[in-house]
């Protein structure tokens, strides 16, 4: 299950950042009786995906050491840990791609399926005259776009 | 072959080197044995490894050992092929002999027998005892020595050599080691063809059910042999520690590796083991701490020891090896594997066996690599993937170390970051803290119930650890409460009713992440034995009377769940219901959304009310009284106390204090290793950790440091959301260290977060900081950068532009990011010029105190006199208080966007333009005609400003001599109509210019001033001034034919000059002098018509008018001089009768006078009147817009035809005809081909003497004339003289001819020479023929001699 997806600027600079959880829309918002702790929830996604940057920059830095193929974008695994497995994409923009997965079995070409539609999504986002480059993304078509993308998640090459 | 696991073991940790055996057939050893031992290790071996390639081994230990030796004789032959290794690599055979005969008959049948085993490898010694001086017995030796290289040595392999006791050969030491390594070699080789053969047939049976890793795994892991091996495993083993033996550690790890690999294949027990004492340390990297023999079950080992056995062996390669790094990462992986695989048994486990088994392979991992790694060890890559390895690590035990705090109660003592947290799925846990808390405070009493709440929590939000860095425990039993605990509990429920939730500064308030104590409750006591049995499924299932509509319930939405458990706790408890209600109030929205008729919901909940589960009488004592807290404290407590045998590990818990100490040592050990590897921000929130133990142990200055590192990674990345964590702590640490400065600055960087990020009454409390400190006195003021919440733009637009010199006024867009209005003591936008980079920015201050208002705030500032050029917004400051404050963040025309951290945009667009000087305005004189002199006349000046108003200007009018003004009369402005020129006409009747029309207005003048109206500022206006031009002196009629002596130009002309003061604050000015232009009406020119025979002469006067206008003459007269004398009635009026004569502009009229010359008596003492006065009584009709037209007093006098008719006089001077000429002065003709410039030309003058001169003249009768020539000297040049004498014959009718010789300097008419003789009275002369007035004067030739033909 993917539990987060983030667009990660070209300065490392949190573009877009979505968290995936199971669970029924409406008693998420119940959540609002505990305001105090309403922004809590996202900090622990922030950390992880802002921590995986340094691996990107391990990645994008020593190219050969983590076996990068020149113009690859797909970055791969970043951070196996014992409970959840984080992606990354880098286009040639320096734009970072961050996938956050529970799943303990991910196939690489699932990852660069999400990856490439993520991006698709990302370039139709920004190609909006209305959205400034480098600010955050709150096109809500994208959000629901990127919804559906992790939706299909793994469906495509049939796993 | 298990049996031989305890032997292999001791075999292996005994034995470390190669052996070579010494057959010491003559007793030598003894004597040489020291001198063999000092060869002692070997010195650069050469071995072959695996795959047959030659290995340079730079130092390989070895031992010689007699063959009489027990270490060699007591082994079965069983034993040998599996403990090969041990066997000795070569045999050394000792020999001496000096006869011949001997040799033949005893020591070479003796010899064979010793080297007849094909299976060893061998070489003979032989050592001479003769001395050197004894040359018998060295013959002798050499004899017996050559003999002895027959019988044992072959071409193709020497196998002796000799050694003499007094005196050894240099060469032989070499050539023994040469022998013994090739000996070692050869038997290595077949030794690594053996296991290899064995190993094969092994592998080719692993998948059969006799198959036996045991086996496999000591043939494998040992073979050459030296030092004890380290295997386990028959076969496999002894192969990898023959390697190691004899130094090929590379050969030995990888059959270490190969080992392991197929132990993880093939070789796994069903018996995981670790559940002996002491197991909770791990001996990854100490293989001799647990005896194979013990861990070997069923022919294969157990995976827990073994595997950790298999590491410790490749750890001690790789260290030999120098390659610490690959240990450490390595090491890395294997922890994690390692702690997978004890997760899958957890259950059967020791409590917290995986959490105590990593943290202390976590430290054993990080002291042996750092004790064996040196800086500059590894490449620099390697280095920092070294020390990323063992931040790594760190992190690792930090992490389970910090959960066995947690279960010991020692978690709220560490505060809780993201870091440390434990699960990421916010919203979902949120629920379940707020349900589980809440019940669990109000319903403890009905504990069934709490428990069946409980289990239905857990149903509805299944429990969801699917993030979580720190999965509790999963015991197959929580451990359950000591029975003498009752002292240690109440212990730690004191301990957790003292902890309160540390209020973080700024009173900001923030539920404790969702870690624990509840969901730690929550998880224990499902993990205990009773609790642990069912779900709320389970119980629903459970009850015969369980309605369909519950289960209906429980499988289509969790939402109607949630409703049945609120209805629930509604039945349960008022104080609950109150609580509930307001839960159920916002969930109602959200449920109704999915459902669509808020009805259904109601009636859920309102048939769900009337089915109270107070009583489910099923779980009544069939579940235990839950454990509190305190309790699940005590209990994880003691069984860890069972569970770790490491004292070290314990004492760490042991207390508060011991455990804080050992969070900080690994927090630190963690940062300062990913601060030297590519991790910079793992290190850098880690540091985020340390900071907070600091900060509540009151070590603000450390804090605060760490802190910073912390906030600027999170600020510069933008990061908001983890700032938001961090900054407050930085603030109150730098609050409590006095530090304003960067309190200041703290306070600000909150204030521009995400408003979401806090409560507004949080942000309100920053803002007071702010204010307060901004009022305070501070110590050491400091300009404080609010970029980040103050931001500003010019207004939406086109720049304000403005010329030259003036000031203005301009507007501002500031957005605060101040929750409430702000007071501004000052403010001042700096503008910054972008054409020249010399000049610095320019602050434009606000004159006033300023409150800003939160959002967009306009704010008007006035702007004195730019230099020209483009200006941009370049940063704004100002004061709060003394706190000056700056901010340089361009917004683009929105509030600002806070998580545009990196962009400085500078303004491209120019908020003031401020023009080149330039032409404001343009003052001329309305027309170009002549105006009437002597006459007061409406003088138009055009005021025509140049896309620049003119609002208030002021213009000073100064006449020149010559020209006033006329003070009584209004000034009168209109606007000015282009082409009123052209469409105007000078006859048109000057009514449509009555003086007071709709579109002109009247002004005054005040000292010289005039203050222009409003409605003129923009647009091209005429002042009418009225003026007039004195000219005291006549004007002067001249004879017609005569070249015109015309009243010049320059004296008709007046300067006005006018200075226009303008602009916003009459900055501006505009000077010039107009030159106008007057006039007479009328040129005169007289000539005498006819002369009567009776004398009268008529006298045609020639009136020329000079004005762009009609001039009616309505009288005229001659007031004629002494001399002459009016015929007829003689009244001076022109004979003719036709009055009023009208005269169009520039047109010319004639009068007639009829006048006579008369003979006048000289009066005495009076002068004669030289000067005839024409007078001329007339109206003028014209405009003033084009020139000339009635003077003012008249117009104002009434309507034209009442007008006073004005006079001008002017001068004639008439002369009288010449009645007595004395001489006639005839000039004569010019040469017929005309006058050149440059050519000379003679003048001739003929002089007749028409009458006798009356004087006495001389004999001679010569009188001497005086002649000049007048000439003008720029149009002429005269050779000769232009004035002398000349003679004449006083006789009438002589005539003299004067000559001068003249060169035209200028081409064109000019007026000729002329001769003049003033002796003689004009009167006398007369001129026949008269003197031409003008002549043409052709330009000079053209030289042709430079031209160059036209192509």
């Amino acid at each position: 299950m993917i539990v987060c997806v983030a667009v990660v600027g070209h300065q490392n600079n949190p573009l877009y950042i979505q968290s995936f959880t199971k669970g029924d829309d409406s008693l998420l918002r119940i959540s609002i009786l505990n305001v105090e702790g309403c922004s809590y929830h996202s900090l622990k996604r922030h950390h992880i995906v802002h921590c995986s940057l340094d691996v990107v920059d391990e990645r994008v830095n020593n190219p050969k050491k983590s076996g990068l193929i020149i113009n690859e974008t797909f970055l791969g695994l970043l951070n196996p840990t014992e409970n959840y497995k984080v992606y990354g994409y880098l286009t040639n923009t320096k734009v970072k791609f961050i996938l956050v997965t529970t799943d303990l079995e991910v196939r690489d070409v699932d990852a660069r399926v999400f990856f490439g539609r993520f991006h698709t999504a990302y370039v139709d986002a920004v190609s909006n005259p209305f959205h400034i480059p480098g600010k955050k993304i709150t096109s809500r078509k994208f959000a629901e776009r990127v919804s559906t993308i992790v939706k299909s998640f793994g469906l495509s090459s049939g796993g | 072959m298990a049996t031989f696991l305890p032997q292999f073991q001791s075999i292996k940790s005994s034995f470390a080197h190669i052996v070579l055996s010494v057959e010491d057939v003559s007793d030598l050893w003894p004597t040489i044995k020291k001198g063999f031992e000092e060869r002692l290790p070997f010195k650069r071996a050469s071995l072959n490894n695996k795959t047959r390639n030659p290995v340079l081994v730079d130092e390989l230990p070895a031992e010689f050992i007699l063959t009489t030796d027990a270490r060699l004789r007591s082994r079965f032959p069983q034993e040998q092929s599996l403990f090969w290794f041990r066997e000795p690599y070569a045999t050394i055979v000792l020999v001496t002999c000096e006869d011949l005969d001997e040799f033949k008959n005893i020591l070479k049948p003796r010899l064979k027998l010793i080297v007849q085993n094909d299976d060893r490898e061998w070489f003979i010694v032989y050592v001479s005892k003769a001395p050197a001086h004894n040359d018998q017995a060295t013959k002798m030796a050499k004899k017996v020595f050559a003999k002895l290289e027959v019988d044992f040595s072959s071409k193709k392999r020497e196998r002796c050599c000799k050694l003499d006791i007094h005196g050894p050969d240099p060469n032989f030491w070499d050539d023994l080691e040469g022998k013994i390594m090739e000996c070692i070699r050869n038997t290595l080789d077949r030794r690594i063809l053996f296991y290899e053969e064995e190993i094969r047939k092994l592998s080719e049976q692993r998948f059969m059910p006799v198959w036996n890793f045991c086996n496999f795994f000591i043939l494998k892991g040992n073979y050459s042999g030296d030092k004890p091996c380290d295997c386990f495993w028959d076969t496999s083993e002894s192969l990898a520690f023959m390697f190691e033996v004899a130094h090929l550690h590379e050969d030995a790890l990888r059959e270490y590796d190969e080992l392991e690999l197929c132990y993880l294949e093939t070789g796994k027990q069903r018996d995981f083991g670790g559940m002996e004492k002491g197991d909770d340390q791990a001996t990854l990297l100490d293989s001799g701490k647990k005896a194979l023999a013990q861990i070997v079950q069923d022919d294969s080992f157990r995976e827990f020891e073994f595997r950790q056995y298999l590491f410790s062996c490749q750890a001690k390669l790789l260290f030999k090896l120098k390659r610490p790094f690959e240990v450490a990462s390595r090491g890395y992986s294997f922890i994690i594997s390692f702690s997978g695989a004890l997760a899958l048994h957890e259950s059967m486990l020791p409590f917290c066996m995986r959490e105590v088994w990593v943290i202390t392979a976590c430290l054993a991992l990080i002291g042996a690599t750092a004790s064996n790694y040196e800086d500059g060890l590894a490449a620099p890559d390697v280095e920092k993937e070294f020390y990323r390895v063992q931040g790594e690590l760190h992190t690792l035990c930090h992490t389970k170390f910090m959960r066995l705090g947690h279960l010991v109660g020692y978690g709220s003592d560490i505060e809780r970051s993201p870091v440390n947290r434990n699960d990421m799925l916010g919203n979902v846990d949120k629920r379940k803290v707020f349900c589980q808390e809440n019940l669990s405070q109000s319903v403890d009493h009905h504990k069934e119930f709490y428990i069946f709440l409980h289990s239905a929590i857990t149903l509805v939000f299944p429990c969801s650890a699917s993030l979580s860095m720190l999965p509790w425990p999963k015991p197959a039993v929580w451990p359950p409460l000591p029975p003498d605990a009752s002292s240690e509990v109440l212990a730690k429920e004191k301990m957790i009713l003292q902890e309160s939730p540390r209020l973080k500064h700024f009173g900001i308030q923030r539920k404790p992440l969702p870690l624990e104590p509840s969901v730690l409750l929550r998880e224990a006591n499902r993990r205990r034995a009773s609790l642990s049995a069912g779900n709320m499924s389970d119980l629903f299932d459970g009850r015969p009377s369980c309605p369909a509509w519950q289960t209906e319930l429980l499988n289509n939405t969790r939402g109607c769940i949630l409703l049945l458990l609120i209805s629930c706790v509604w039945d349960m408890h008022a104080y609950n219901c109150i609580k509930m209600e307001n839960f159920l109030d916002s969930s109602q929205t959200s449920v109704s959304d999915s459902s669509g008729t808020p009805s259904a919901v109601q009636r859920v909940s309102n048939v769900s009310m009337s089915r109270t589960l107070s009583s489910p009488g099923n779980f009544d004592g069939s579940i235990d009284r839950p454990m509190r807290l305190a309790e699940i404290f005590v209990a994880a407590e003691h069984a860890l106390r069972n569970t770790i045998s490491d004292a070290e590990l314990w004492k760490s818990l042991s207390s508060v204090e011991e455990f804080e100490k050992k969070y900080l040592d690994l927090s630190k050990g963690a940062a300062n290793n990913y601060h030297r590897s590519w991790w910079k921000r793992h290190g850098v929130v880690l540091d985020g950790e340390i900071a907070a133990v600091h900060h509540k142990h009151e070590n603000y200055d450390l804090a605060a440091n760490l802190y910073e590192k912390v906030c600027a990674l999170y600020a510069g990345e933008g990061w908001e959301n983890l700032l938001a964590e961090v900054l407050p702590n930085l603030a109150e640490c730098q609050k409590i260290l006095s530090d304003q400065a960067g309190y200041l600055s703290s306070c600000v960087k909150l204030l521009s977060l995400d408003k979401g990020l806090f409560l507004p009454k949080e942000r309100q409390a920053f803002q007071s900081e702010v204010v307060r400190l901004a009022h305070s006195e501070m110590e050491h003021p400091v300009p404080l950068d609010v970029s980040s919440l103050i931001t500003f733009s010019s207004n939406q637009g086109p720049p304000l532009e403005l010329c030259d010199g003036d000031p203005g006024t301009l507007t501002v867009a500031l957005w605060s990011g101040f929750p409430d209005d702000i007071t501004l003591e000052s403010l001042s936008v700096m503008l910054t010029a972008t054409n020249s980079n010399d000049e610095g920015a320019k602050a434009i201050k606000s004159s006033e105190a300023i409150v800003l208002m939160p959002g967009r705030n306009n704010i008007t500032v006035s702007l004195p006199p730019q230099k020209p050029g483009s200006y941009v917004l370049g940063a704004l400051t100002g004061q709060i208080g003394q706190l000056r404050f700056r901010s340089h963040s361009f917004s683009k025309g929105g509030p600002a966007d806070t998580d545009d951290f990196m962009s400085f945009e500078k303004p491209t667009r120019p908020v003031l333009k401020v023009a080149r000087p330039r032409s404001l305005v343009d003052l001329a004189a309305a027309v170009s005609s002549a105006l009437l002199m002597n006459e007061t006349q409406w003088v138009g000046i055009i005021v025509k400003p140049i896309n620049y108003s003119l609002k208030g200007a002021v213009l000073h009018i100064d006449t020149g001599p010559g020209l006033s003004i006329a003070e009584k009369h209004e000034i009168e402005i209109e606007k000015h109509e282009f082409g009123a020129n052209n469409t105007d006409h000078s006859d048109n009747p000057p009514d449509n210019h009555s003086p007071v029309s709709a579109d002109v207005k009247q002004l005054s003048l005040e000292d010289g001033k005039i203050n222009l109206p409003d409605w003129t500022s923009n647009i091209t206006s005429v002042l009418w001034i009225p003026l007039k031009a004195i000219s005291h002196g006549l004007a002067e009629g001249t004879p017609a034919g005569t070249v015109s002596q015309r009243q010049s130009i320059v004296d008709g002309l007046r300067t006005i000059a006018l200075r226009l003061d303008f602009g916003v604050s009459h900055n501006q000015t505009f000077e010039k002098t107009v030159a106008v232009h007057f006039t007479d009406p009328f040129y005169v020119t007289t000539r005498v018509a006819d002369k009567c025979s009776d004398g009268t002469l008529l006298l045609q006067v020639i009136l020329q008018s000079q004005v762009k206008a009609s001039l009616t003459v309505s009288d005229a007269w001659l007031d004629l001089q002494d001399g002459f004398a009016h015929t007829g009635k003689g009244d001076g009026r022109p004979v003719s009768k036709f009055f009023p004569l009208i005269v169009s502009s520039k047109s010319r009229a004639g009068i007639l006078f009829s006048i006579c010359v008369v003979d006048t008596p000289a009066k005495d003492g009076e002068e004669l009147d030289p000067i005839s006065v024409l007078n001329i009584r007339y109206t003028i009709s014209g405009d003033r817009n084009l020139g000339a037209h009635s003077p003012v007093t008249k117009e104002l006098t009434g309507p034209e035809n009442e007008t006073d008719p004005l006079t001008f006089r002017s001068a004639l001077v008439l002369q009288r005809p010449v009645l007595d000429p004395c001489f006639a002065v005839g000039f004569l003709p010019l040469p017929s081909n005309g006058l050149r410039v440059g050519q000379l030309v003679t003048m001739k003058w003929r002089v007749e003497r028409l009458k006798d001169s009356g004087k006495d003249v001389d004999s001679d009768d010569v009188d001497e004339v005086l002649y000049e020539v007048n000439v003008n000297s720029e149009n002429w040049m005269v050779a000769g003289r232009k004035r002398g004498y000349t003679s004449l014959s006083t006789k009438q009718g002589s005539i003299i001819v004067i000559s001068i010789l003249c060169l035209p300097l200028v081409a064109g008419y000019v007026r000729p020479p002329q001769l003049g003789l003033p002796d003689v009275d004009k009167a006398n002369i007369s001129c026949n023929p008269p003197g031409p007035h003008l002549v043409c004067v052709l330009p000079p030739a053209f030289s042709s001699s430079y031209c160059v033909p036209a192509a």
